[in-house]
């Protein structure tokens, strides 16, 4: 009896949060939805109801697939950089001993700068001209101006970006391995390669996933790196997603299609996610 | 810093504090005057405060305020409040597009870039301003910003300052080789290499090949001064042999002749202009904001700078690409006679004329070119007049942006030779086809 008032009346409690939800999260989803099936341009007339046409008008749009292929390419390789990256980083950290504090924070220094201030500065450092990069390496490359090179010279800037994060993540994890697996190896004779192919991954492999899941998810939806450096240039080489999206919404004012396309692509992110936790939940049991 | 994707960079008054005090001066001695002989001595009713909007002001903001407040005395019971956005023109648009598509009235008179005029207009958003521009003014402003605000036949805007593209070059360095500044594109090719290979570390010419707006700016006026149109009467004409030409040109720059960096690819107005600043190019193409840093004494390049209408190809002739900002009433405004009477103040001679000095705009109106104030403190007006007389507006037209979006693609796709120039005009061909028949 008790419990069943205290429940309904925290069911009350959460009225205020839920409504919240439902201004600032459900209803612009359901309205951009909505949007998404409208034929609208903020410059030509009034809305008008077309269906599916505009998620057809997707399906046939090689702008579409060339973002969506950036987007996956800029996801996978940025993720797969980073989780090498990090782990190497949090074995190094985790081992140290003096001044470890120290390093932590040196380490997490470049996910401290806002994004956009940091892409300004790779930006610099990229210039074929005066670019600091060039110079130390001597060499005369043009990175963010050829669609070779523009679209990894992103994914630099990312990785060294959001490493540090991963890397955080990893120590975490590696600090809640216990040590008598590690002391049991030992007298059992297992060394290096050994304890960290048996023991290490993979009981920081539920962390590695966690790892991988927020930065797929982020990686997904890059906007003001390749915003910044190179704005989905050279020949629309570097336009993920997100860039175009935007462009499609504010600078054409297309709100119909641009809606679709941001349905699509929120759809993508879904079902990555999806397939995330199907794995993490498989992983547990 | 001007931002990456910025439609038309605004002419960024780089001032002394020496030199803004002076043009404050100046300003007042013709702010008086002009209150005085205002023909709009009566009040408009009940008082109004007009809001104006426009993007932010480098330098002091004392000099619009002055003339702001002078009109305030010659109009009784209209206020006006100057608010300012952000420098980028992609933020304004976006400000603007998505306030006034919710009919707010929130302000009455804006300054538009040259490109929003027709869609702005064609979505009813903006005031028709007939009245204000009939036959005789309209023959006293440029040609260029005329056709760039006229929307099936009736202007939308006035034309407040003009932009366009033009011609840079180190005039010490031509004179020491024996060159003259050249007004074809060969010939500039020609200067370039002759005169780089006796510069070491020197870079022929540098302009904006970055992927955005400046791009098709850019690339438009190679295409225009072969003779190439991207529209004629309707039809899209890109995909044509003089616009083949010109852009393997443009092209070739970089891939053939080598006299411009590959960092052209990258570049927007400030790189091009730090380059060039820094003594390290022979020509350089830009807006004319870029000459005021050079006239700075403490400038590397000072005194060493020449400016001339861009080069042309064989048989055709300089056009440059127009840029610009222009004053529009929302069609929503509470108090549209006040506002039109504020466009009226603020396009005026007099009004044009101050801000010119305080601000280094460059008037809409023609006459302003021959007025001996301007010319002494800024001599460059006098070629800028025989630029602005070329300059052309992009395609006029409300699709203009999604018209663009597939220019900038293609004009980079060829630019980085990700596709030969024949395959890249000929995509953007049917591209722009697909956006004027919105069939997709």
């Amino acid at each position: 009896m008790r419990t069943e008032r205290g429940r309904e009346r925290a069911g009350w409690y959460l009225v205020p949060a839920g409504a919240l939800l439902c201004v600032v999260v459900l209803f612009p989803m359901v309205y951009v939805g909505w949007l998404s099936l409208e034929r609208w341009s903020l410059l030509e007339g009034p809305a008008r109801w077309i269906g599916l046409d505009n998620y057809l008008r997707v399906a046939s749009d090689g702008r579409f697939w060339n973002a969506l292929g950036n987007t996956v390419y800029f996801t996978v390789v940025s993720v797969l950089a980073e989780l090498a990256l990090g782990l190497a980083i949090a074995l190094l950290l985790h081992r140290q001993g003096r001044g470890r504090a120290l390093l932590y924070g040196v380490v997490l220094l470049p996910w401290a700068v806002p994004t956009a201030v940091s892409a300004r500065m790779w930006e610099w450092m990229y210039n074929t001209e005066i670019g600091v990069i060039n110079y130390l390496i001597g060499v005369e490359v043009n990175w963010l101006g050829s669609p070779g090179w523009a679209m990894h010279a992103a994914i630099a800037m990312d990785v060294w970006k959001s490493t540090p994060f991963v890397a955080l993540l990893l120590i975490a994890g590696l600090q809640g391995i216990p040590g008598d697996l590690y002391r049991a190896a030992a007298v059992d004779g297992a060394r290096g390669a050994m304890v960290l192919r048996t023991i290490t991954l993979p009981l920081l492999a539920p962390v590695m996933l966690v790892a991988v899941v927020f930065r797929a998810i982020d990686a997904f939806r890059v906007f003001d790196t390749i915003y910044v450096l190179t704005g989905g240039g050279p020949a629309d080489s570097t336009e993920t997603l997100s860039i175009y999206v935007y462009r499609t919404l504010f600078h054409s004012l297309e709100f119909g299609y641009g809606s679709a396309l941001a349905v699509v692509t929120l759809g993508c992110a879904a079902l990555l996610t999806m397939a995330y936790v199907r794995l993490l939940t498989w992983r547990t049991q | 810093m001007v931002v990456a994707d910025e439609s038309t960079p605004r002419p960024e008054a780089v001032l002394t504090r020496d030199a803004r005090a002076r043009r404050r001066l100046l300003l007042g001695a013709v702010a008086a005057p002009l209150a005085a002989c205002s023909p709009s001595g009566r009040p408009v009713g009940a008082p109004v405060t007009l809001v104006f909007k426009h993007a932010k002001l480098f330098g002091d903001p004392a000099p619009l305020r002055t003339l702001l407040d002078a009109f305030e005395r010659s109009n009784p019971g209209i206020r006006v409040r100057d608010e300012t956005l952000p420098a980028s023109s992609d933020a304004q648009h976006q400000f603007y597009a998505i306030n006034l598509q919710a009919r707010s009235p929130a302000f009455d008179v804006f300054a538009a870039d040259v490109i929003w005029v027709a869609g702005f207009a064609q979505a009813g958003w903006l005031r028709d301003l007939s009245e204000l521009l009939p036959d005789h003014e309209r023959a006293a402003l440029f040609a260029g910003p005329m056709r760039a605000v006229t929307h099936r036949q009736r202007p939308y805007a006035f034309p407040w300052y003009v932009d366009a593209g033009l011609l840079y070059f180190r005039s010490d360095l031509l004179a020491r080789h024996g060159h003259a500044p050249p007004r074809t594109w060969s010939g500039l090719v020609r200067a370039a290499q002759a005169v780089c290979a006796r510069e070491p570390g020197l870079r022929g010419f540098v302009w904006q090949g970055r992927q955005y707006e400046g791009l098709v700016c850019n690339a438009l006026e190679y295409l225009w001064s072969n003779g190439g149109q991207v529209f004629d009467d309707g039809r899209v004409v890109l995909d044509s042999e003089a616009n083949r030409t010109a852009l393997s040109f443009m092209v070739d720059l970089v891939h053939r002749y080598r006299v411009s960096p590959g960092s052209v690819t990258t570049a927007t107005e400030e790189p091009s202009r730090h380059l060039f600043g820094q003594g390290r190019a022979l020509f350089m193409r830009n807006w004319p904001y870029a000459w005021t840093t050079f006239a700075d004494p403490a400038s590397r390049v000072h005194g060493a700078v020449g400016i001339s209408v861009l080069p042309h190809f064989p048989g055709g002739r300089s056009t440059a690409a127009l840029g610009g900002w222009q004053l529009a009433v929302n069609a929503y405004s509470r108090a549209p006679d006040a506002a039109m009477r504020l466009v009226a103040w603020l396009g005026s001679v007099p009004a044009q004329k101050s801000l010119a000095l305080a601000y280094g705009f460059q008037p809409s109106r023609v006459a302003l070119y021959d007025d001996a104030d301007l010319l002494a403190a800024q001599p460059a007006l006098a070629t800028l007049r025989e630029v602005f007389a070329t300059a052309r507006p992009r395609p006029v037209m409300p699709r203009y942006v999604r018209v663009s979006q597939v220019l900038q693609t293609e004009f980079s796709a060829a630019l980085s030779r990700v596709r030969p120039v024949a395959l890249a005009l000929a995509s953007a061909q049917r591209g722009i086809e697909r956006v004027v028949a919105d069939a997709h």
